[in-house]
């Protein structure tokens, strides 16, 4: 919605309409006024910065508890093993066949899931805020490095645009994927923490 | 490429500076500059408490924003909103180059007085090559030159001990309260020049206000008169400035 109000990207310390553009949604078919009559930008940005807070305590709450209870330590880093090519290249295999893991493997996660939630945790998270941040004018005055970091202010709404974009993709395959490992028994093991697994008959 | 380190005032000058204004305070504990003037209810309210809060506990040493380098200055910038009110006194006021513009301090300052733009020449010059911040998205640099907000106040006297928000009027109806947080910073300026020119027309002239950590909608063109209040009430909806009377945040650090 925020975006919707300013549709254009640029790259550098300097942005506005008339300058250079490396995203224009005009080129998109979307015009400057049918893109503002979607948007609403005084709400859209109250419930931006609400949403950031929760997502800030959300995600300290989610940090603190993992790391007291060793969970990514012990569910999500991989293991040296996993880290062979022979394995790598099932799990790739089996995530192209959409097979579901088999057995008891079903409750830990693959190496793919592993790599890709480190991803979103550890370096999309932190960056959605590290980009935030870069953008405000008190940000800023308190950090002005945040600034040289990225080469201006403009390059880093540009890249909190992209990584907003890479997390809603992220959002949309982790629910398709949801629903091919059968989302009735996903949703009952995050409330009980219950799961079930298929047991294998010996054919 | 000139990299600025920004220069940080020392407690002792923050306190001498706030002294010579005679009732602002700006010791780190005043729970006034944590809190917009009026709060909105429910978990909104929260947010923009949290926002305002920790961003002005990390900049109570009162940091200069980043200044750029004059190769950096926007050769076209934006012109944005009003661009020439349409009010019949400032039209008058344009049409004879803005002589007869006279700016009253007023309200609770010692010495209420009206200085014409240039009386503000007059004062010392604060110059500053800064990124003007719009909460749309975009943002540009330019090079302001005026007179401190704290100056103006000072030489009506500096305020009265219950001062709490500075409230300045625009023509085309516009009006913005500050708190002594943004008053006292050294970047806070009445500005009349722009890139070394006089203040162009649609940039707000013969005055803008340079508030250089807050977003664009702060920057107030067209400066018509100032005055210092205890409390927002009775302006607008009471909610300290016609931004925030929209829905927009109060505080527009972000």
């Amino acid at each position: 919605m925020i975006f919707l109000q300013f549709p254009e990207l640029y790259w550098g310390k300097v942005g506005f309409q008339g300058h250079p553009a490396v995203f224009r949604l005009s080129d998109w078919g979307l015009s400057w006024e049918q893109a503002d009559a979607l948007g609403d930008r005084r709400w859209g940005r109250n419930y931006h910065y609400l949403f950031a807070w929760v997502f800030a305590f959300n995600g300290i709450a989610y940090l603190g508890w993992n790391v007291w209870q060793k969970k990514f330590y012990k569910k999500m880093f991989p293991k040296r093993e996993e880290f062979q090519l022979s394995n790598i290249k099932t799990d790739i295999q089996n995530h192209l066949q959409f097979k579901k893991p088999p057995g008891k493997t079903a409750r830990s996660y693959n190496f793919l899931q592993k790599i890709s939630y480190l991803i979103v945790l550890f370096i999309l998270f932190p960056f959605m805020f590290i980009t935030g941040f870069a953008q405000m004018p008190a940000f800023t005055a308190i950090l002005p490095e945040l600034i040289d970091m990225f080469g201006g202010r403009q390059t880093a709404r540009t890249l909190h645009v992209v990584c907003t974009l890479l997390l809603v993709l992220f959002l949309i395959v982790h629910i398709i994927e949801v629903f091919i490992a059968g989302a009735g028994n996903q949703i009952r093991s995050m409330i009980t923490g219950k799961y079930a697994v298929s047991t294998e008959t010996n054919e | 490429m000139k990299k600025t380190k920004p220069k940080t005032l020392s407690r002792r000058q923050l306190i001498s500076r706030a002294g010579a204004l005679g009732g602002i305070l700006l010791t780190g504990c005043e729970s006034d500059i944590y809190t917009p003037p009026t709060i909105r209810g429910g978990l909104m309210g929260v947010a923009d408490v949290l926002t305002m809060a920790s961003q002005r506990y990390l900049m109570s040493d009162q940091a200069l924003v980043q200044e750029h380098a004059i190769s950096e200055i926007t050769k076209n910038f934006p012109v944005w909103n009003q661009s020439n009110p349409e009010d019949e006194e400032y039209q008058r006021l344009r049409r004879g180059g803005f002589a007869e513009w006279q700016l009253p301090i007023k309200g609770l300052v010692n010495q209420p007085i009206s200085l014409s733009l240039e009386d503000l020449k007059g004062f010392p010059q604060q110059t500053q090559i800064t990124s003007h911040i719009c909460e749309q998205g975009w943002s540009a640099i330019a090079q302001w030159t005026g007179a401190p907000l704290l100056k103006v106040l000072e030489a009506a006297g500096g305020v009265k001990p219950e001062a709490r928000y500075v409230v300045i009027d625009a023509y085309g109806g516009w009006y913005e309260g500050y708190d002594m947080f943004d008053v006292v910073h050294p970047q806070t300026i009445l500005a009349y020049g722009m890139n070394g020119k006089d203040l162009p027309q649609g940039n707000g002239a013969p005055i803008r206000l340079r508030v250089e950590r807050h977003c664009g909608y702060k920057q107030l063109k067209f400066i018509k008169s100032i005055q210092v209040v205890s409390s927002m009430e009775g302006f607008g909806r009471g909610t300290g400035g016609l931004n925030s009377d929209f829905d927009f945040h109060w505080y527009a650090g972000a």
